[in-house]
């Protein structure tokens, strides 16, 4: 009997939080996929590639937007020894015009786009897990409206195979 | 299935309501129309502060913005071009920077604009009273007697927005303060001055 209630139950408390919102309101999405566990010998280092994907209907600014006051995609990536990361590489934007601005044209990502990083394990490294962790920011607008600025977590592991 | 609907509909009000009251103010979702406009007090770009009830008697048109909004930049033409026709017959565009960044920013960017209406530095708080501003622009229009007649989010048409603004002046009080000129005269005197 409970669980016949079950989904009717769910389905209308979710319809409720959706009826009190405002109408039309959306929440720019912006998620990344699973990293797989990153390899890497002491003494070397490995490209990581960070996958992520932007919910349809919005876009971002890309990490080299075409005016000051637009808010760049940056990613902020951290570690603790014996693993350093370097190297953040950004794709380029498409130059997209919009409906807003017809006559100007906008450095944005919007789907898919990957972010690539080199991670490195110093000489001396022992064997073991290592996390790197740091968050995504970014500034998503729709074809009408813009969102505050957001942030995502990201987060990695490092396999050190030690010497 | 009619009384799921009902039931359904019935949760969202109560939701509403259990947020205004958290807020202890009247709810500002969904439609917000005959609604007393929250008052707020902020710092204006050059450090006077505003009051939205120093500007009782007038229209407003109260629009959150940002310097990174693009959408937003398509508008603030539109409002100055609106302050100048419907100025004297007591329009008020008030701007509220949702910005993070420093005022000089806000300012440098409102002057490259052109714009020619007082421009607020916004806060959390007033974003919250207004229903949480999630997105800009978003535009609140105000009657002369602190009520709001209509709500715009998103970038709208030029004629939708003047539409509005008309529909802010043409409040049951205009007649009112046409007739009380004096008293208007005397508020006019201590209202912050709309140019910057």
């Amino acid at each position: 009997m409970i669980r016949a209630w079950a989904f009717p139950l769910c389905a209308l408390l979710l319809a409720s939080f959706a009826l009190s919102q405002e109408p039309g309101f959306k929440v720019p999405s912006v998620t990344l996929a699973p990293v797989g566990k990153v390899r890497v010998k002491a003494g070397s280092s490995a490209t990581v590639e960070l996958d992520f994907r932007i919910g349809s209907e919005f876009h971002i600014n890309s990490n080299k937007p075409k005016s000051d006051v637009l808010i760049p995609t940056a990613l902020k990536l951290s570690s603790a020894e014996p693993v350093s990361v370097a190297g953040l590489k950004y794709p380029a934007g498409q130059e997209v015009s919009f409906p807003f601005a017809p006559t100007e044209k906008l450095s944005v990502y919007s789907g898919d786009f990957a972010i690539t990083t080199v991670v490195k394990a110093s000489a001396k490294a022992v064997s073991g897990n290592y996390p790197v962790t740091g968050e995504l920011r970014f500034q998503a607008c729709d074809r009408s409206a813009c969102y505050p600025p957001r942030s995502i977590p990201v987060k990695f592991e490092v396999a050190v195979e030690g010497r | 299935m009619m009384i799921a609907i009902l039931a359904m509909l019935a949760t969202g009000k109560y939701l509403d309501r259990t947020r205004a009251r958290r807020h202890g103010a009247p709810s500002m979702v969904g439609d917000v129309r005959g609604v007393s406009a929250p008052n707020f007090d902020l710092a204006t770009l050059d450090g006077r502060r505003v009051k939205l009830s120093d500007y009782r008697g007038k229209a407003v048109l109260l629009n959150f913005w940002a310097t990174w909004c693009s959408p937003c930049k398509v508008e603030m033409p539109w409002f100055v071009d609106l302050q100048k026709k419907y100025g004297n017959d007591g329009l008020v565009i008030l701007g509220i920077a949702m910005d993070d960044s420093e005022s000089a920013k806000i300012a440098q960017f409102a002057h490259e604009m052109g714009v020619n209406y007082p421009v607020l530095l916004g806060t959390d708080k007033v974003s919250e009273d207004y229903g949480n501003v999630e997105f800009l622009p978003t535009s609140f229009y105000i009657d002369r007697d602190g009520k709001i007649v209509g709500k715009g989010t998103g970038l709208l048409g030029r004629g939708e927005i003047e539409a509005n603004v008309r529909k802010a002046l043409a409040s049951p009080l205009a007649d009112v303060n046409k007739a009380q000129t004096s008293s208007a005269q005397a508020h006019d005197a201590k209202a912050p001055a709309i140019a910057q």
